[in-house]
């Protein structure tokens, strides 16, 4: 397979200066420098293929940004080796630059008051992309999605979503290698987010680019990754396959009950605490009128779970779900690996 | 910093322009109110002078004319910085907000890029104020005209344009360096403009060495013009115009690059 | 009178907390005030009088310093601040509450205006005051000028009124600012002294309201030779002009507020 980002030990490390107050601490700090050292990203490796979707998750602040700074080469690691279609990103950004696409979430990158047709028309140019590239471009646009009303639509004029739409079609005009999407779902509403998500799973399909999705939103990396990097405090804990991730935690799954008349949520987990003490990766939340205790098969049955429960309240209606992903990622975050 | 070559961004910049245009030509009401707001702007100058000539016959020795010349000359070449760095008022919300990393992931040099994004169409007013003016302070003070004094007009404006643009530049690029502050900066930066109509020999001598050489609001219109005014002498200060003008750019223009790199440095 | 109070009160801690923007504020007008210094040193030079118009270099100077702060003081941003409420919708929430627009928003202004006339008109008096050796005459000339300028405050505000409604039916709110700022600075005094201007021009003047707002306070405050009977007339004048822009006001606005309703809503 073609390695389109390599990383070998990458560490980044800022200097934070320690900004003070005012004017006056303004032009005390272009004096006397008070820095403290962050190190934004710890020794990550990792290897990124041809044609792979790529979830890349992780809380904010955890060095996802970081990272996606370094492979567009506005960023220089402080230490290790970095390669983006095996040239050094930082060495030169804007040869760099012919061959990534970025989207951020809400910061378009569209000329704001013209018509989206014709910031394609500049695009076009600013990345050389020949006639019959563009032309056909735009063909495959038209055969996935219905763009056309959008051509004559000004950014200013356009929803957040028609504007992420855009976003993401602009990015993919030159037809580069490897996409960067960040958080492109972010706002949407549900009919808009599938849109969006079968887009790039479209584009992703036939034109084999690389797509490196960072989102806090689960549905997602359901719905478009195969593979799943999560980052916290700037080191990497887990790269693997999304399947993986649910087979590694399998024995989880999740108990539903609807429960008839009023009762106080904080009662209910004291007393399933009292009796699963043995218990630590119970998680129990409520949603309108659904009670839903998470629980690990070999620490406490769902079963036993169930007849615990139906000796104090009265049970309407059960479901029994396998763990999703938001779940998984939580635990991981939380560190009850 | 031109890796591509001059043709190229040349091509991107005319066709960004094009649009520009085409898209604040649709809103045509706002369009030529914002010229009448200009032009009114402008025009007040002019009616100044006008008021401040029924006093006095001559301002230290610069008569009604040749401060008209000034004021026309100065108008034009603080038109550029008007019409096509008007995004340089933008940088410290996009530097506040993080939207500033979006201007780094295309292939072009980031400065063009960031600067190309704006042209404020309304400066053309004023462009119409300063030719006019001075073509009737020209013909009134009987200066010769011939295709090489048009040349050499041309290279003037264009050099003592320079100026402008690298104080704000400079002011801009603050936003990377004293994000806090940035905003007095750029306030205050842009209150100079109203200087490069006077002669520099109305102020007292402190004030002309500051206005010469560390804010050289002098080389916006003053100096320049001692090449064409008749009864004035023009000193070298007027020949070293366009070269300083230049340096000063590039100055201006590595301040700002470094400072983007340095802000994006810091992962902010 | 309760809801006013907290009202003026709000006005004064928004601008408290841009402190900074006062900062600039101050030293935006002392570089102004620099240029005006040399210009008009240069003027007075050039002509070899020591009075112009009746004006010597000191009193033009007293005249256009304090005539920038009290430019500092009137400078509301109503009309960027009207076409904010209308982008955001905000408007509406303003217009049900049990008090006009025009008032609601006056009353927060007016706290503004307060926190710079403490902060920017007052200090820049005194400092006129003393550097000038005392050339300011301390008296009944007080009370007139200063009941002159809430005038001339209110003048003011309805002008701003005016352009911030017009602005509902251009879109245009650079433009419009812009004329309406050159207007007013040139035709009341405020950038050169109205005795300065030509006789026919500052004739014209005199029949518009402009000069209401910075020609009349300032000549109240620093024409000494003005009699009773002129003080009075000024003042009558100013107030007629007061009363007609605060009627044109209303009813303007009264017929433009369908506009909101329809395109803000």
């Amino acid at each position: 397979m073609n390695r389109i980002i390599e990383f070998e030990n990458i560490t980044k490390e800022f200097k934070i200066l320690n900004r003070r107050e005012g004017l006056k601490g303004s032009i005390k700090d272009l004096v006397s420098k008070n820095y403290s050292v962050i190190r934004a990203v710890n020794d990550i490796s990792l290897s990124i293929g041809k044609g792979e979707i790529v979830g890349y998750l992780g809380p904010n602040g955890a060095g996802k940004s970081t990272t996606i700074k370094m492979m567009t080469g506005v960023l220089e690691p402080t230490s290790g080796t970095i390669a983006v279609n095996g040239k050094i990103p930082y060495k030169n950004r804007c040869q760099n630059a012919r061959n990534i696409g970025v989207v951020f979430g809400q910061r378009t990158q569209l000329w704001w008051a013209l018509p989206m047709i014709e910031s394609l028309k500049i695009l076009k140019d600013i990345y050389q992309v020949s006639d019959e590239a563009y032309k056909s471009q735009l063909a495959l646009y038209e055969s996935i999605i219905n763009v056309k009303p959008l051509y004559n639509k000004t950014v200013r004029e356009m929803s957040l979503g028609q504007r992420t739409l855009c976003d993401i079609l602009a990015a993919f005009l030159h037809n580069p290698s490897v996409i960067f999407l960040d958080e492109p779902t972010i706002g949407l509403d549900v009919s808009m987010k599938s849109k969006i998500r079968h887009l790039i799973k479209e584009l992703n399909a036939r034109q084999k680019t690389t797509v490196i999705l960072t989102t806090h939103d689960i549905g997602d990396v359901d719905a478009l990754c195969e593979r799943i990097i999560i980052i916290d405090k700037g080191s990497m804990i887990y790269d693997d396959t999304a399947g993986n991730l649910k087979k590694y935690f399998g024995a989880y799954r999740t108990l539903k009950l609807k429960i008839k008349g009023e009762y106080i949520l904080s009662d209910i987990i004291q007393a399933l605490e009292l009796r699963f003490l043995n218990q630590t990766s119970m998680v129990v939340r409520t949603s309108e009128e659904w009670i839903s205790i998470l629980s690990k098969e070999d620490e406490a049955p769902i079963m036993e779970i169930l007849m615990f429960m139906q000796g104090f309240i009265l049970i309407n209606d059960i479901k029994i779900e396998e763990i999703n992903t938001e779940d998984i990622i939580k635990k991981i975050y939380e560190g009850n690996i | 910093m031109m890796k591509q070559g001059f043709r190229y961004y040349l091509k991107i910049y005319g066709k960004i322009l094009v649009q520009n245009i085409k898209s604040k030509m649709s809103y045509r009401a706002d369009f030529f109110i914002s010229l009448i707001g200009i032009i009114f702007v402008n025009l007040s100058g002019f009616i100044t002078f006008w008021i401040i000539f029924k006093n006095v016959p001559s301002l230290l020795n610069w008569s009604y004319y040749e401060m008209l010349f000034l004021y026309g000359f100065s108008l034009i070449a603080l038109t550029p910085v008007q019409c096509f760095f008007d995004n340089n008022w933008n940088l410290l919300t996009y530097v506040f907000s993080g939207d500033f990393i979006k201007y780094c992931f295309k292939p072009l040099n980031l400065f063009f890029y960031y600067i190309s994004e704006i042209f404020d169409i309304k400066g053309i007013g004023q462009l119409v104020v300063g030719i006019t003016v001075l073509s009737y302070s020209w013909t009134n003070l009987g200066l010769d005209f011939s295709l090489i004094i048009l040349v050499k007009l041309i290279i003037a404006l264009v050099s003592a344009s320079l100026f402008m643009i690298s104080i704000t530049n400079f002011a801009a690029a603050s936003s990377f360096y004293i994000l806090n502050s940035a905003y007095f900066v750029m306030m205050l930066s842009n209150k100079f403009k109203d200087y490069a109509k006077y002669p520099i020999t109305i102020f007292g001598g402190a004030l002309r060495i500051i206005f010469t050489f560390i804010i050289p609001i002098a080389f916006m219109a003053y100096y320049p013009s001692l090449a064409f005014l008749s009864n004035k002498e023009a000193t070298f200060l007027t020949y070293f115009t366009p070269v300083y003008g230049i340096t000063f750019f590039y100055l201006s223009y590595k301040f700002w690059m470094f400072g983007a790199m340095k802000y994006n440095g810091t992962g902010s | 009178m309760n809801k006013f109070l907290t009202l003026i009160k709000s006005g004064i801690l928004v601008t408290l907390r841009f402190r900074l923007g006062v900062f600039v504020t101050i030293i935006g007008n002392l570089i102004y005030l620099i240029i005006v210094y040399f210009l008009w040193r240069s003027i007075y030079l050039s002509s070899g009088n020591n009075v112009l118009n009746g004006m010597t270099f000191e009193d033009t100077m007293i005249y256009l310093v304090l005539a920038s702060s009290m430019f500092t003081l009137l400078e509301s941003y109503l009309t960027w601040r009207m076409h904010e409420d209308i982008q955001s919708g905000k408007i509406i929430l303003d217009l049900i509450k049990p008090m006009g627009y025009q008032l609601y928003k006056s009353l927060g202004l007016i706290g503004e205006m307060l926190f710079k006339l403490v902060t920017t008109l007052l200090p820049t008096f005194i400092v006129v005051y003393f550097l000038s050796n005392f050339h300011i005459q301390l008296g009944i000339n007080l009370i007139f000028f200063f009941l002159s300028m809430i005038i001339g405050i209110v003048i003011s505000l309805c002008i701003d009124f005016l352009v911030g409604t017009i602005c509902l039916y251009t879109q245009s709110i650079w433009g419009v600012n812009m004329i309406k700022e050159v207007l007013v600075l040139l035709l009341s005094g405020a950038v050169i002294p109205l005795n300065f201007f030509p006789q026919p021009l500052k004739n014209i003047t005199m029949y518009l309201p402009f000069q209401a707002i910075y020609n009349a306070p300032l000549q109240q405050l620093l024409n000494t030779e003005l009699s009773i009977y002129t003080r009075f007339s000024s003042m009558g004048i100013q107030l007629i002009w007061l009363v007609a822009l605060l009627l044109i006001c209303k009813v303007f606005w009264w017929k433009s507020l369908r506009i909101i309703t329809v395109n803000g809503g």
